[in-house]
């Protein structure tokens, strides 16, 4: 019976090899390509920058959720939490490149400053990975419950900051020796991380309405700032002087001066569920995940509101372009 | 039209169609569950909830279209003349419980707290789990086909997971309330001990954990396998000519829950299959004469009491389960 059974699974692998034969893949006109997570359905939708029409939506993986790129720009990586592995595309035209296997649950992801370290956090299994570059050879399986959401490295690339969802805590980790280094409590629900070129983390605070500012040195919140309703990402604008948070429950982003620690302007109406933003180089365009609307808004930033929405597929999640503004950190 | 143009239009009516069901799964998360979560500190189980979501909306979905369907070819040609209406009222009472509670319920809690740390223990201590991605990497491209791989593997699973239900002591006091129907209807596919969806949904999950989690179109593949199964359960004359040997037809499956020619005990069972007939051909446990036979288990000729509704099945098949009834 076993036997027989594996013939099955090896009939249906060969088949699975012509229909890929078949498979081909449409090729792509010049121009800046906008590449959204689907975590939902597990595809990227490929969508022209300048047109802001869908130009193919292609199979990635299973529940891809957060994409980085290296830290040369030169390849975007996608995670594929329920695939086990990551994938890199071209940033600008959003080819597939290659497929790095057996990387465990990668949830949210991040590259060290320095160029040290990958670390891949898992959200499902209460763990963050540590791996050593350009080799990803896993370092250290680090246990940190309850459900590590997203991570953050201190400017010298000694630390790397994960926010841990389900225990409302901030944990750092020794990127030298692989050990959690310390952990303090924080607000409700905490997802959404961030460093300052100043040293503060800023981390949305989901269960709740705002965003914890945290000085690492001390170990303690310091202030926190107001912005709506399941406070979630937190993503720095390229100027020097703001990062956007995205506020699922309120379907709202808001400006914060990261220096003053302070909100700038009106909350911006969104969708609900806003969720991984991009901003362009000259900060006049943010393209914005809206996670429960199976689409992505493109939000003029001078106007102050969203002039277009597009739908792509279930569940949006992580959002890039080339162009993009520089990542102040 | 040219040929091309039609595939478009194919396309734009399935995208209309997903567009349709993720906005009203969407209207549903962001004005009562979200909120929901907010208020009760959830905030976290937000993806979860958005799935259950769309769970509860499936199942809403597919007991209207199954039913626009079978009703239907129920009257045209049934089976057997149903002789109490109230049997079939308990199958619709089960089926309701099941697609808009039961399922959305186990797909959110139940299952992520029983399965996910065996699965984060396993994986911490260097076991990574088997994939059919790693059979054929080329998989990870083709979520079509991927989804069909990982269908046909289920189902496989499942046909064994059938054949110990008839096989095992007590599971089967369990199994006996879903054969206890004597008005087979297509409702009574969700006919089940809410123990036995339990054992079900984790069996699926260990099943998850050795071949990998389906890909996202699995859902739609659900859909399918769950209307052949309630079309395998309809009363109705029907035994799908030539494609009977393929997939699970209303003839055959009545075959199985026939009184002493589908089942007897764990000495003899045939037709076990829920979605592939051709395991049974496979496992030597097929049956395909082509018969119309009376449904339900012997000792209830002889005055055995299954129960009649929801409850009275329910807690029939727990004092079954320790031999008090
Ligand atoms: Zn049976
Ligand atoms: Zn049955």
């Amino acid at each position: 019976m076993k036997t027989r059974f594996i013939s099955i699974v090896r009939l249906a692998a060969s088949l699975a090899l012509i229909g890929s034969l078949i498979n081909v893949s449409h090729a792509l006109k010049p121009g800046e390509r906008v590449i959204v997570l689907n975590s939902g359905d597990g595809t990227v939708s490929i969508i022209d920058r300048a047109t802001r029409k869908v130009m193919e939506t292609r199979p990635v993986g299973k529940e891809p959720h957060h994409l980085v790129t290296t830290l040369d720009d030169s390849e975007l990586v996608i995670a594929n939490a329920a695939s086990n592995d990551l994938v890199f595309l071209d940033p600008l035209s959003g080819e597939v490149k290659r497929r790095l296997p057996r990387i465990i649950d990668p949830y949210q992801l991040g590259y060290s400053p320095d160029g040290k370290w990958f670390v891949s956090v898992s959200l499902r299994l209460d763990r963050v990975d540590v791996y050593a570059m350009p080799s990803y050879e896993l370092k250290a399986r680090i246990p940190l419950a309850k459900t590590p959401s997203h991570v953050a490295f201190s400017a010298d690339s000694k630390f790397a900051y994960v926010t841990l969802q389900d225990s409302d805590e901030l944990a750092a980790i020794d990127l030298a020796t692989q050990k959690e280094a310390w952990r303090i409590k924080i607000g409700k629900t905490p997802a959404g991380i961030w460093m300052s070129p100043q040293g503060l983390l800023f981390v949305g605070i989901m269960g709740r309405d705002h965003v914890d500012v945290i000085d690492p040195a001390k170990r303690e919140v310091i202030k926190k700032i107001v912005t709506g309703k399941g406070a979630h990402n937190v993503f720095p604008m390229g100027n020097g002087e703001h990062v956007l948070v995205s506020n699922r429950v309120d379907g709202t982003i808001v400006k914060v001066d990261y220096k003053n620690l302070s909100v700038v302007g009106k909350p911006i109406k969104v969708g609900s569920g806003v969720d991984c933003m991009e901003v362009s180089a000259d900060g006049k365009e943010v393209w914005a995940t809206v996670r429960w609307e199976a689409r992505v808004a493109v939000i003029d930033m001078t106007g102050a509101k969203p002039i277009e929405y597009i739908p792509v597929g279930r569940s949006p999640h992580g959002v890039y372009f080339k162009s993009h503004a520089k990542r102040d950190r | 039209m040219s040929k091309c143009g039609q595939a478009r239009a194919y396309n734009l009516d399935m995208e209309f169609a997903f567009q349709g069901f993720e906005s009203i799964v969407g209207w549903l998360f962001i004005n009562a569950v979200q909120p929901l979560l907010f208020s009760l500190d959830l905030m976290s189980w937000s993806e979860q909830a958005f799935d259950a979501t769309a769970f509860f909306v499936g199942g809403a979905l597919s007991i209207v279209v199954t039913a626009l369907v079978c009703l239907p070819l129920e009257r045209l040609a049934p089976a057997q003349r149903v002789s109490t209406r109230t049997n079939v009222r308990t199958d619709v009472a089960y089926t309701l419980v099941n697609k808009l509670g039961l399922l959305p319920l186990l797909s959110f809690g139940v299952l992520l707290a029983l399965v996910t740390p065996v699965d984060a223990w396993l994986r911490l201590h260097g076991f990574a789990p088997f994939s059919l991605e790693d059979v054929a990497p080329m998989l990870a491209a083709l979520p079509l086909v991927s989804v069909l791989l990982y269908a046909l593997v289920i189902d496989f699973f499942e046909y064994w997971r059938h054949r110990l239900q008839h096989r095992i002591h007590w599971w089967w006091q369990l199994h006996a309330l879903h054969h206890a129907q004597r008005d087979m209807t297509f409702w009574s596919d969700d006919r089940n001990h809410i123990l036995d969806e339990l054992i079900a949904a984790l069996w699926l999950a260990t099943i998850a954990l050795l071949i990998g989690v389906p890909p996202a179109q699995f859902p739609l593949v659900i859909f399918a396998t769950k209307f052949i199964e309630s079309l395998s359960h309809a009363n109705l004359r029907w035994n799908f000519g030539l494609l009977k040997y393929v997939l699970v037809s209303p003839q055959f499956h009545r075959v199985h829950h026939a009184i002493g020619l589908g089942h007897e005990g764990a000495r003899h069972g045939v037709n076990f299959a829920v979605m592939f007939s051709f395991w049974d051909k496979l496992f030597g446990t097929a049956d395909f004469r082509d018969e119309y036979p009376a449904t339900g288990i012997r000792d209830q000729t002889t005055g055995r009491d299954y129960g009649m509704t929801f409850w009275e099945t329910q807690w029939l098949g727990f004092k079954r389960l320790f031999n008090r009834a």
